[in-house]
């Protein structure tokens, strides 16, 4: 029952420290300190402890995990599951009654929110309008000033300084 | 036969299998029997059998009680009871044990110690 090909099995009085790595199902009873890198799922049953690193396909505890756990698929705390790390997969599923003390980063949650390139091409075209529309205000603004300013010049002559006078004192010639 | 008795003892009371496309850098130890069809570098140490299957193959010091070769192991090999070396196997390294069997077509490199203190120095 305990021997079927393709799958590895660590007992419950096995301790391997050190790197572990395979292409193939590994079921943890035991302690496993170290690294652990597989290419299929790691099961850590309820009389299982890793301590390590873990890179997996799909990772299932039942155990006690102390590590950061990274799946490339996905990653189940059951509920006799203890972990404390970090998980990183795009699937995350914590049962009721698992205890868990880490973070969880399930990727790059914009991906899904495709409507934003929507969104800040129709916010340019608003902030454009109102820009125009600013712009027309600054533009009317200025216009009124320059339409007020041409006018105070000849008003003030009393205040204009000598060489203005002397200026004037041409153009009147002229 | 060998195969058929590899199997037979695989299954019988083996907790613990190493698959054949696992591989440990490091150390094993444990209190129950062991089979490995994949590699481990460093050093097992068991208080039961270790076997070695045709597809294991072991490159580290091994302590335990039994151990049955049939596949490669290169390192020192001591054990408190029994030293199996099957056909096919490949050994390289120093045997230490009270009891040593090398079967017909095992190939082994190395020194033979089956002095009693082997037993009783654990």
């Amino acid at each position: 029952m305990a021997t079927l090909d393709g799958s590895t099995i660590i007992g419950e009085s096995i301790l391997i420290s050190g790197g572990l790595s395979g292409d193939e199902d590994l079921t943890v009873r035991g302690r496993v300190e170290g690294t652990v890198t597989l290419t299929k799922t790691l099961t850590v049953e309820p009389t299982g402890i890793v301590k390590a690193e873990v890179q997996v396909k799909n990772c299932v505890i039942a155990g006690v995990v102390v590590g950061n756990v990274t799946a490339s698929e996905s990653v189940e705390l059951t509920k006799e599951g203890r972990m404390v790390g970090d998980i990183s997969a795009p699937r995350v599923i914590i049962v009721d009654g698992a205890s868990f003390r880490g973070r969880v980063d399930m990727g790059d949650l914009e991906l899904p929110r495709g409507e934003r390139p929507a969104r800040p091409a129709a916010r340019p075209a608003l902030r454009a309008a109102a820009r125009s529309a600013e712009a027309a205000r600054r533009e009317e603004k200025p216009r009124a000033e320059e339409k007020a300013a041409p006018a105070k010049p000849p008003a003030p002559p009393a205040a204009v300084g000598i060489g203005a006078v002397k200026r004037k004192v041409v153009v009147r010639r002229k | 036969m060998a195969a058929i008795e590899k199997a037979a003892a695989a299954s019988r009371g083996a907790h613990t299998v190493i698959g054949s496309s696992i591989v440990i850098d490091g150390e094993i130890s444990g209190d129950e029997d062991l089979v490995i069809q994949g590699t481990v570098k460093g050093k097992i140490s068991l208080k039961e059998s270790l076997f070695v299957e045709g597809s294991g193959v072991i490159e580290a010091d091994i302590e335990t009680a039994n151990v049955e070769v049939s596949g490669q192991v290169t390192g020192n090999i001591a054990a408190t009871e029994k030293v199996e070396l099957k056909s096919d196997c490949k050994v390289v390294g120093d045997i230490r044990a009270p009891r040593i069997l090398i079967a017909d077509g095992a190939t082994f490199k190395g020194n033979v110690d089956m002095e009693v203190k082997a037993s009783k120095g654990k």
